[in-house]
């Protein structure tokens, strides 16, 4: 055993010294924490979020019965910040006093059309007399219309476009309960519940994204780490020079073992502290079945890394075939985000991922999501992954330059 | 090129071409990424089908019938009903629906997966919008206002998919580039391959002509490569301006050689420069509206945003696809200020970077 960890200390000293393994084993999954975490903790929220508006009201009806001026005036207070110190939500172009309205609203259609405006809102003339026509007669006409130019395509469009929807729903049941048509005092009752977490609230990203990372970070240091140092120490005769010693295959594997569960446990650590410390994730990991989960993702992605290895000849093979597959395989298991939805050859990929079986039975273990998958599947299917990856590389993966 | 000077600049564009093929980390990032890019994202956003599939329970009498009627005539989402509660929440839970609606008789229930943040919002808008027409329909009321759509620009920009290819062929240019300079040249001056070359007759700006001659057409055999997968694969539809699309992609990669420069004076160790570059590179993925559009970011990282030079660039390929519209002035405004940083960092590439290392 001491030849064992006498090779993962030396091991993991060389890993600590190299530079670009501690970039990218140590400080890019908290680099990326943190960017995913800036981009996308508050994605949607208002106070983070934009609009520009373009409002033309043509509408010649004032006071009370002035409906596009209690449209305007609904955007104008969506117009103020509703936090000190926040964005607001929209902000309003107007014309300014005395210029000509067609003028006007041909520059801000320009806007809208280039995407510097979200969205241009026209009410049109005798807007509120139709709207009191449409009223007085029978119920089922065709209701009175707002224009809105929108962006082909562009969110912040489609976004303002959602906002704008409800003023005018807002707008359009405040006309019919003044006329009789509606009773707001018989509105359904609306109540929203969030599924899959223990609280009933929706999860938070940084939790969310706390385990995921984790997962990405083990994985990136068992797809590249193990490939890595293998065929490169083949390629450059370091292993051959082992082998002429007493230390035998299985006691170097024992020690490559240590180091990589240093290494993970490094990044485990790290990426808990800037979560908790500097992100404000509040998820907790202690528990038996999270750290089940953590050391089944360890040996999982430290098998893998060896699959890998076992497939290609040199060291730069083996980088650009890690590579390629770190993408497709980290992008498409749900760690960054939840994978909803996907067609079919992806639907393949998801269902044959180990990362998506760890990602949901971490979650899940620490009360995150529900149950996607059954949670016996979510530990058996890293454990036919092992056993495969060791399978192959046990016949494959040779110990030494032209052996 | 029959001149002595021809002759010895093709032979060393061709030896630029055979350092590229050999470069699998340029090579990755030019080629490989953008395609894997395209692939993924084409497979998941490619299906122009971009209704939210709602599911919905409950509710057997009239009002039943009535919320099943609004949620069949609301658009943008795709109605599914289920038996009850049970089989609603578990649908959601395996993400089989966005979100769904329970009827109660008396109150309605919206249910969302709570781990869907980043479309749970949109989710929520919809859902108001489906209660409020129920609201009414279940009064007997019918709206008295409502909206009139015009959408402007290229329709078939409404198509995520459509809006997302053109950021990845600016990304394409921009890893062209950026690795040219701060993964390939800091690389040859670590090896000294560099010094060698120096001695020879070839003036630096040469040695500098060949590698962007080399990087430019990788850029643009990726470009192709990436227009013709998506257009067969993904029915990317673009309205090509070919003049502007070639200007751009002239620019925009000499402009990329010239940021690499800043990282090159910057991190000297090739390695490291490398590094430096896959962060930047990664950086301005997600800043620049390439993946995630730059309206939806927080204000702090849009200010960021407009300071990266992918996002223009994005912009500008967007527009030379015909999938953005933007006035001749902006456009040639974005080309030229690539040219410009292209222009200031190529003098300072050739003196500080491009020279033989003191011994």
């Amino acid at each position: 055993m001491r030849p064992a960890l006498s090779f993962a200390l030396a091991q993991l000293r060389v890993t600590l010294r190299e530079r670009e393994t501690l970039f990218w084993f140590v400080l890019f999954p908290v680099l990326l924490f943190v960017l995913l975490v800036a981009i996308f903790g508050s994605l949607g929220q208002e106070g983070t979020i934009h609009f520009e508006v373009g409002f033309v009201n043509r509408d010649q009806a004032a006071g009370e019965a002035g409906l596009g001026r209690r449209i305007e005036g609904i955007l104008e207070a969506l117009s103020r910040p509703a936090q000190e110190g926040k964005e607001p939500l929209l902000h309003l172009h107007r014309p300014a006093g005395t210029e000509n309205l067609d003028v006007f609203r041909a520059r801000e259609e320009e806007a809208v059309r280039y995407g510097r405006h979200a969205l241009l809102v026209v009410v049109p003339e005798g807007f509120s007399a139709g709207v009191l026509d449409a009223l007085s007669s029978r119920p089922g006409v065709d209701p009175v219309k707002v224009q809105v130019f929108r962006r082909a395509g562009s969110s912040s469009s489609g976004f303002a476009l959602l906002i704008l929807k409800q003023v005018i729903a807002g707008v359009d049941q405040a006309v019919l309960a003044s006329a009789g048509r509606f009773r707001p005092e018989e509105a359904v009752l609306a109540e929203t519940t969030f599924l899959g977490s223990p609280a009933g609230t929706e999860v938070r990203y940084v939790d969310f994204l706390l385990p995921g990372l984790v997962l990405m970070a083990f994985f990136t240091a068992g797809l590249f780490g193990v490939p890595g140092a293998i065929l490169f120490a083949r390629e450059q005769r370091i292993l051959r020079r082992y082998w002429v010693t007493p230390f035998s295959v299985p006691q170097f594997l024992a020690g490559f073992s240590v180091t990589h569960a240093i290494v993970c446990a490094l990044q485990f650590t790290l990426l808990i502290l800037v979560g908790r410390f500097a992100l404000g994730a509040e998820v907790s990991f202690a528990s038996p079945g999270a750290a089940l989960f953590l050391v089944l993702a360890s040996l999982t992605f430290l098998a893998f890394g060896f699959f890998v290895a076992s497939l290609v000849q040199t060291g730069a093979a083996g980088m650009a075939l890690a590579n390629a597959i770190n993408l497709p395989m980290t992008f498409l298991s749900g760690l960054y985000y939840q994978v909803g939805t996907l067609p079919g050859p992806l639907r393949v990929l998801l269902a044959v991922n180990p990362l998506s079986y760890l990602a949901d039975g971490l979650r899940r273990v620490i009360g995150l999501q529900g149950a996607a998958a059954p949670l016996w599947l979510s530990v058996l299917v890293p454990i036919l992954w092992i056993g495969f990856s060791l399978f192959v590389a046990g016949r494959r993966l040779s110990w030494d330059v032209g052996r | 090129m029959s001149t002595p000077f021809g002759r010895a600049f093709l032979g060393l564009v061709r030896a630029e071409a055979r350092a590229f093929r050999r470069d699998r980390v340029s090579l990755f990032f030019t080629v490989v990424l953008p395609f894997l890019f395209i692939v993924v994202f084409g497979l998941v956003m490619g299906g122009g089908g971009e209704a939210v599939p709602v599911g919905y329970a409950g509710g057997s009498g009239s009002d039943g019938a009535t919320l099943e009627r609004v949620l069949r005539e609301t658009e943008g989402i795709v109605p599914t009903r289920f038996p009850d509660a049970a089989s609603l929440e578990a649908a959601i839970g395996e993400k089989k629906v966005g979100f769904g609606i329970l009827w109660d008789g008396g109150r309605l229930r919206l249910l969302y997966e709570a781990s869907r943040f980043q479309e749970n919002s949109a989710f929520e808008e919809l859902a108001r919008g489906v209660v409020t027409r129920f609201d009414l329909a279940r009064q007997g009321a019918s709206p008295a206002v409502a909206l009139d759509e015009i959408p402007l620009g290229n329709p078939a920009a409404a198509r995520s998919f459509n809006e997302m290819v053109p950021g990845i062929l600016a990304f394409s240019l921009l890893t062209a580039g950026l690795f040219a300079v701060s993964g390939h040249l800091t690389s040859m001056k670590a090896r000294r391959t560099l010094d060698r070359l120096l001695t020879t007759p070839m003036p630096p700006l040469g040695l500098l002509l060949a590698v962007a001659v080399v990087r430019l057409a990788v850029a643009l055999l990726a470009s192709l490569v990436i227009l013709i997968l998506s257009q067969v694969l993904f029915r990317f539809e673009p309205t090509l301006d070919l003049g502007k699309f070639l200007a751009l992609a002239l620019a925009a990669t000499v402009g990329m050689m010239g940021l690499g420069t800043g990282i090159a004076l910057l991190v000297r160790r090739p390695q490291s420069a490398a590094n430096v570059a896959n962060i930047v590179s990664i950086l301005m993925m997600f800043l620049s509206g390439v993946t995630i559009p730059v309206e939806l970011l927080p204000p702090f990282l849009r200010a960021v945003s407009r300071g990266l030079p992918l996002t223009y660039v994005a912009q500008g390929m967007r527009h030379a696809t015909g999938m953005e519209e933007m006035s001749a002035g902006r456009f040639w405004a974005i080309v030229l200020g690539c040219l410009g940083m292209a222009l200031a960092a190529f003098p300072l590439l050739a003196r500080y970077v491009v020279r033989p290392e003191r011994r």
